[in-house]
């Protein structure tokens, strides 16, 4: 499914690494850019696993509702979408940053 | 999990309806089961809603839903009916027959399943709802 993106979201610690040494970024309320990039990561990779387990269950027969799987498959696809669209501006961000004249 | 709250609270509805609906395919599947007069009759399926409470039994709208909380059976009496033909039929020529009736079984069904789609409903409009917050992070 939608799983190949999953590799390049690794890209973004190296992003946030970048905030403590930014002055600007180092005084967010509720903990740095990289940390809420890992607990997102973790909450994909579970959501993730949960389709997986679906899928198998589907496949061998064990699955008793249907929704279920679609549910934890759109789960996982909207996660994955919305961490790729986070990477990207995260990204966006830091090339912005790497074009400016000094 | 808090992301997707609203899907889970519709898939809760989807399991209970589901769950529904296997009771009433049981009850309209057994609508023809006799049984001896010293035999409990076929007992209807029921099921017993329950909501469920969201985090801190406080409702905040990330939690909650619904679920069964457990199957009810119906009258083991049955109905009893004069079938003297019957291979099952005791001296009086009496027989159990499920005490079931088709037409709210029927009806049962028909909201069960209108139930199931309903909450499948707020599903595709849940994830209509997370693509269009997920518009803002696009161009």
């Amino acid at each position: 499914m939608v799983i190949p993106p999953i590799g390049a979201i690794g890209g973004i610690g190296s992003v946030g690494s970048l905030g403590p040494t930014a002055g600007a970024t180092q005084a967010a309320p509720g903990g740095d850019f990289a940390s809420k990039i890992s607990d997102a990561i973790d909450q994909l990779d579970e959501l993730n696993k949960a389709s997986d387990t679906a899928a198998q269950q589907a496949a061998t027969g064990d699955l008793t509702d249907i929704h279920d799987y679609m549910i934890a498959a759109t789960e996982a696809s909207t996660a994955t979408e919305l961490a790729v669209s986070v990477r990207n501006r995260a990204l966006e961000a830091f090339q912005e940053i790497m074009r400016m004249q000094v | 999990m808090s992301m997707f709250g609203m899907l889970d609270t519709a898939a809760s509805g989807m399991r209970t309806h589901r769950v529904w609906l296997n009771a009433v395919s049981d009850n309209i599947a057994n609508i023809s089961t006799y049984r001896p007069m010293d035999e409990a009759a076929y007992q209807p399926r029921y099921v017993d809603a329950q909501s469920l409470p969201g985090a801190n039994g406080q409702y905040n709208g990330a939690n909650g839903g619904v679920g069964v909380r457990q199957i009810l059976f119906g009258d083991p009496e049955g109905r009893v009916i004069y079938s003297p033909d019957h291979p099952l039929a005791d001296e009086n020529g009496l027989v159990r027959a499920p005490d079931t009736d088709l037409g709210e079984q029927m009806t049962q069904l028909m909201m069960a399943q209108r139930s199931y789609q309903s909450n499948s409903t707020v599903i595709l409009r849940a994830k209509d709802m997370y693509q269009q917050a997920m518009q803002i992070g696009r161009g």
